[in-house]
């Protein structure tokens, strides 16, 4: 019986979710973080002050060097937040995290490793949103993250199907791929793709597609209820599901970085 | 020919599970099975109080699991059907008590004495007790009250029955999976107070295999240790029998979801 339940272990060790907020870096200038926080935490210090914040420096062109980090962390510190980490690590930034003695918190870690070390794929997306932060190109590759589902052309790995229905509790998730559920997905349920997201039952939980960032990633609901949908890390909650697209079949993309929401 | 072990679960607590537990148990040994109900609730016993037989408890579940007493000792024969066990919980321990080859001990020495049917009454939660009682199922009668927080637990229970039980973890034929709403008041439901059949059906995903109008009938009759099936009279007793006749494999419709018509006088004078 190897599903022993065994209660008198000394603790128990798990993989919870917490909300936290993310400074995702777009300029190295630790002045104005510093300022640009500030004026967040003045605006609702409730929210913000000696909040858990992790840096995500994945938008940077070239990862800043120790000292530059430094500063950014400590532009964090003296805005009022507390940085506990560094997000969405390649593995340059895992080793940075490693000298800044920091975590790197990322969800789904190994996954976001380059290949080999090389450049992200040319057909890579250029947001335009981000393209004016941008310094002038760099003669080094771009350690970006690459996105995964601008894989060559013949190598689609097909999508994971789940028939019937996701259970309150449960949590799917389908790396690399899209994820096709013919069920329900229950309140308190997630649903997450690297790739597109298709719900052929009615949508109380939560679905995130393009968990590794690829914006072009969408999600189709035959019914919506959603308590939470997500694209690339854009989510939207619902408090009141607007009466308009209540029980609708709608479809769920990002511009720039707005996630939109409409009917089929 | 092995005992056919029904988990009465639940997830929220108080929404039903000992009443149903008490009323299925006792209407599948009315119906000539030789049935065992057996409380997984250890350290919060309750079962034996509904069953009316508190004061006949000597071993109990955790005494048979540690090998302290034999199943012959610790299974109380109930006062009204000769073929009806009871085997209570432990008041004094608590859950951890329970091992999972002590339960499965257990379920097989019932098996070995000629027993059909083996109602494990779970407790509310989805720790080990609740556990346990589910793990070994090849039926669930998951109790779910009309309201949101009770469906949303049922539904968590429904996902731990597809994949935390013996027959998931070896591949079997999934455990067979019965709704049964309780506390049900068609007329809140038709003032939009409680969620309605239609509603809980269709959040949950699967069918109802009752509803059990909400009746003070059931408090009285566990208040003075009587199964409440075994009053015929009241809706709640009628709606068991119907529950379990389903559970048998009878095909029965569906009574005392609509409101009830007024009678003239009533409809004159607002009754």
């Amino acid at each position: 019986m190897n599903a022993k339940a065994e209660t008198s272990d000394a603790c128990d060790l798990r993989f919870g979710q917490v909300g936290i907020a993310c400074v995702r870096v777009r300029r190295v200038d630790a002045a104005a973080l510093c300022e640009e926080l500030e004026r967040r935490v003045r605006a609702a210090p409730a929210m913000f002050a000696r909040a858990a914040v992790v840096l995500d420096l994945s938008h940077l062109l070239n990862l800043p060097d120790d000292g530059a980090v430094d500063a950014l962390l400590e532009a964090v510190r003296t805005a009022g937040m507390l940085p506990v980490g560094l997000a969405y690590g390649t593995s340059e930034t895992e080793a940075l995290a490693k000298r800044m003695g920091l975590p790197l918190i990322a969800k789904f870690r190994a996954a976001y490793e380059p290949a080999a070390g090389g450049p992200a794929p040319a057909d890579e997306p250029a947001p335009s949103g981000k393209a004016k932060s941008r310094e002038s190109a760099p003669a080094e590759p771009d350690l970006r993250e690459p996105i995964l589902s601008a894989s060559a052309a013949g190598t689609s790995i097909g999508a994971q199907h789940h028939l019937g229905a996701v259970r309150s509790g449960q949590q799917i998730y389908a790396r690399d791929r899209d994820l096709i559920v013919t069920g329900a997905v229950a309140n308190g349920a997630e649903v997450i793709a690297d790739g597109h997201i298709h719900i052929y039952g009615s949508l109380r939980g939560r679905a995130m597609a393009g968990a590794q960032g690829d914006e072009k990633a969408r999600i189709y609901i035959s019914d919506f209820r959603a308590e939470l949908v997500a694209i690339a890390g854009q989510y939207r909650v619902f408090e009141q599901i607007p009466d308009d697209l209540k029980g609708q079949s709608v479809q769920c993309w990002l511009d720039g970085e707005k996630l939109l929401i409409a009917k089929l | 020919m092995t005992a056919e072990i029904i988990v009465v679960t639940s997830g929220k607590g108080g929404v039903g599970k000992t009443t149903t537990s008490a009323s299925l148990a006792t209407g599948l040994a009315m119906a000539g099975k030789k049935v065992a109900v057996i409380d997984f609730d250890v350290g919060l016993r309750n079962l034996d109080l509904i069953m009316g037989c508190e004061r006949r408890v000597v071993y109990d579940f955790v005494n048979v699991v540690h090998g302290e007493a034999t199943l012959k000792q610790s299974l109380i024969k109930d006062k009204r059907h000769e073929n009806l066990f009871v085997l209570a919980a432990s008041q004094t321990r608590d859950k951890d008590a329970l091992t999972q080859e002590g339960v499965e001990k257990v379920l097989e020495g019932l098996s070995e004495d000629g027993f059909d049917y083996v109602v494990c009454d779970s407790p509310a939660g989805i720790e080990k007790g609740a556990h346990l009682a589910m793990y070994f199922a090849d039926h669930a009668v998951v109790v779910v009250n009309p309201e949101v927080s009770s469906v949303r637990d049922s539904d968590r229970i429904l996902g731990l029955l597809a994949s935390k039980t013996r027959r998931a973890e070896r591949g079997e034929k999934p455990v067979t999976q019965h709704l049964l709403l309780t506390r049900y008041n068609p007329a809140r439901v038709a003032i939009g107070e409680m969620l309605s059949v239609k509603d809980v059906e269709e959040i949950l995903g699967i069918s109802v295999v009752g509803v059990i109008p909400e009746s003070e009938n059931v408090l009285t009759a566990s208040n003075n240790g009587i199964p409440v099936i075994v009053d015929s009279n009241s809706l709640a007793g009628q709606a068991y029998s119907d529950t379990v006749a389903r559970i048998l494999g009878e095909e029965r419709p569906l009574r005392f979801i609509d409101v009830p018509k007024k009678g003239f006088l009533q409809r004159v004078f607002g009754g």
